[in-house]
């Protein structure tokens, strides 16, 4: 029993690392209908980011700052130079995720052939434990979660509080119907490339600082899980992403806990599973009515 | 010389036969099979475990389960098998109609899970060490030089690449090739016609499935090791860059598209003087594939040699006057419209 309790703290903080990178993906892709699989290299241009500020000996803010710039620059960078060559040749979805898939192996192997193909270690002070019965985290895996709930409340009262917001809902519904009513579309796009990758960088930094290791290929392995919670949580939905990230990170390490890491992925994809072969519509949906590009 | 050059005929007919099934996937029935090589994976395990005899625990640095020394052409048909088991497995949950992008995602998803799980799991298949030792078919019966093997082994993957692209050309002309473009072009249209386009998806699956495990089991049985790293999601998206860069939907063009992609980009560079540090070449060759890739989507997403128009042979007697008038009409529209397009 205490380990399974002791499973559902692990789960909390790998739920909060997947949260933070599914809210990104889910924001860009509800509004610009991009999958954009790019995500997982600029997840880890984030996280060599803040290694590199770590090894010059940059402060400990610094080094949780450098990430969100990072993959925000990367992500405006390729979204608004790569993508629209594509987008403007009548590109439709399925060609944009070879596009996006493409981007994303060129970015990866360059990180690696310039990290020479190592894996480093990260040093980043996790701080006193706390026990909480018999659940037992860090300091860091504590902020790691709080993170994760402040980004959650920002966002959501980014997305229902404000004009912007507005502007960004009524883009992802429609938009152009949006543009026709005068949303500046080009301006709302780079906000999103811009949000979505500081949340990017910001999921390869927290998973970086859960696993203490950074190499060349950390992105494409977490993005699967980034990915899947986008995908079950319904794109475009930030509570969806939340959600469907908090019963992932659960059933990965709570498998992880009884049957060895092997099982961990493998839960996760077994649940991936589940949902599309018992509710396939709740997947399609809505957004397959949408087959344009919006950038 | 003679060693390298038969190796890489005998992998330029594996690549054919990798090529040739993604582009039925692919390009013919438009199923964004991003898992691909994790089909060729299950059939080189497969054969691997058939073919290295049951694990006595003598070996401590190689584990896994089952293990068998089936006769030569067992582990090649139960790889095939087990090809198309697992596309049966995949695409069960994956072929619904979706949107393709989802579709192209769920599968990344099952191809990156797949190398993980495989490579935690020790005494499945020993882990991310993979397993070597494989046995060569016949090489102990056959009384002949490496080089002389060598060459004949590069003939037989070339029997088997004739054979199965006539198969495949006979398959692709019949009403069930018809079928299988037509879902892929119109779903609902085909669907009126009583065409089930998970149907005909599953069944071009399962025979790609097939095509896969039939080139792995051959590919392991030539190099007689097989790991984690030898099925990368990345080298999926190599064969689709040859794919893609030969001519989708067109059995010719993936000729094409593998002597430039896999022949000419992947493997030549490996008997090249080594550049940098070892592993630099590897990773610039896929900074150049990605680029390639990318400049083939921008300028000529249809690749070198597109997919052949269809041709409808009408039967003698009908061909009248009008007939011919209407074709030059549909002709002249596609031209106009081709101009059109280009404006």
């Amino acid at each position: 029993m205490s380990i399974f309790i002791a499973s559902l703290g692990f789960g909390l903080v790998t739920a909060s690392i997947i949260a933070i990178g599914s809210m990104g993906f889910t924001l860009q892709f509800g509004l610009t209908n991009v999958l954009n699989i790019s995500f997982g290299a600029m997840m880890t241009f984030g996280a060599m980011g803040s290694l590199v500020a770590e090894k010059l000996g940059a402060s400990m803010w610094i080094v949780v700052l450098v990430a969100p710039i990072v993959g925000a620059l990367a992500t405006v960078a390729v979204g608004r130079l790569v993508f629209p060559i594509f987008s403007r040749r009548g590109s439709g979805l399925f060609e944009m995720v070879m596009v996006t898939l493409a981007i994303d192996l060129l970015l990866q192997y360059l990180v690696d052939a310039v990290d020479h193909e190592q894996i480093f270690s990260f040093n980043f002070p996790s701080g006193h434990s706390f026990h909480f019965g018999p659940i037992v985290l860090t300091v860091t895996q504590l902020s790691i979660i709080a993170g994760a709930i402040l980004l959650f409340v920002s966002l959501e009262s980014l997305l229902r509080r404000t004009r912007l917001g507005k502007a960004l809902r009524a883009m992802a519904g429609e938009p152009r119907l949006a543009r026709a009513c005068g949303v500046p579309t080009g301006r709302i796009v780079n906000v999103t490339w811009i949000i979505s990758g500081a949340l990017a960088g910001l999921a390869g930094l927290v998973y970086m600082m859960n696993s203490l290791t950074v190499d060349a290929f950390t992105g494409a392995n977490f993005l699967p899980f980034v990915l899947g919670a986008a995908i079950l949580g319904r794109a475009g939905s930030t509570v969806g992403a939340v959600v469907a990230a908090l019963a992932m990170g659960m059933a990965t390490e709570i498998a992880g806990a009884f049957g060895g890491s092997a099982y961990s992925t493998v839960a996760g994809f077994a649940l991936l599973a589940i949902v599309l072969l018992t509710r396939p519509s709740g997947l399609i949906g809505d957004t397959l009515l949408k087959e344009e590009v919006t950038l | 010389m003679s060693f390298y050059l038969s190796t890489l005929a005998v992998y330029f007919g594996i690549d054919l036969l990798s090529a040739w099934s993604l582009n039925l996937q692919f390009g013919f029935a438009g199923v964004p099979n991003f898992a691909f090589i994790i089909f060729q994976a299950v059939g080189a395990y497969t054969a691997a475990i058939l073919t290295l005899g049951p694990d006595t625990g003598i070996n401590s640095f190689q584990r896994y389960f089952f293990g068998a020394s089936l006769p030569y052409p067992f582990p090649l048909i139960f790889a095939t098998l087990a090809g198309g088991a697992l596309s049966y497995l995949i695409g069960s949950f994956s072929l619904k109609r979706m949107r393709r992008d989802y579709q192209a995602a769920v599968l990344l998803i099952v191809s990156l899970i797949a190398v993980q799980v495989v490579s935690t799991v020790v005494r499945f298949l020993n882990g991310s060490n993979g397993l070597t030792g494989i046995p060569k078919p016949f090489s102990g019966v056959l009384n002949i030089s490496v080089a002389a093997y060598q060459w004949s082994y590069a003939a037989y993957v070339g029997v088997v690449c004739i054979i199965i692209y006539f198969i495949l050309r006979r398959l692709l002309r019949s009403g069930w090739g018809r079928a299988v473009r037509a879902v892929r072009d119109h779903e609902d249209a085909a669907a009126t016609l009583g065409l089930n386009g998970t149907k005909v998806r599953m069944q071009v699956f399962v025979f790609g499935g097939m095509i896969a495990g039939l080139s792995g089991g051959l590919l392991v049985q030539f190099i007689n090791a097989w790991s984690p790293a030898s099925w990368s999601y990345a080298e999926t998206f190599g064969i689709l860059t040859a794919v893609i860069i030969g001519g989708v939907a067109n059995n010719k063009g993936a000729i094409v598209g593998t002597l430039l992609v896999q022949i000419i980009f992947l493997q030549l560079p490996s008997f090249l003087p080594q550049i940098g540090y070892p592993g630099l070449t590897a990773a610039l060759q896929w900074v150049v594939i990605a680029s390639i890739w990318l400049i083939f989507m921008a300028v000529k997403p249809r690749g070198i040699i597109p997919e052949a128009r269809y041709k409808v042979k009408q039967p003698k007697g009908l061909i009248t006057h009008e007939g011919d008038k209407a074709e030059q009409l549909l002709a002249n529209l596609a031209a106009g419209e081709k101009d059109r397009v280009a404006k």
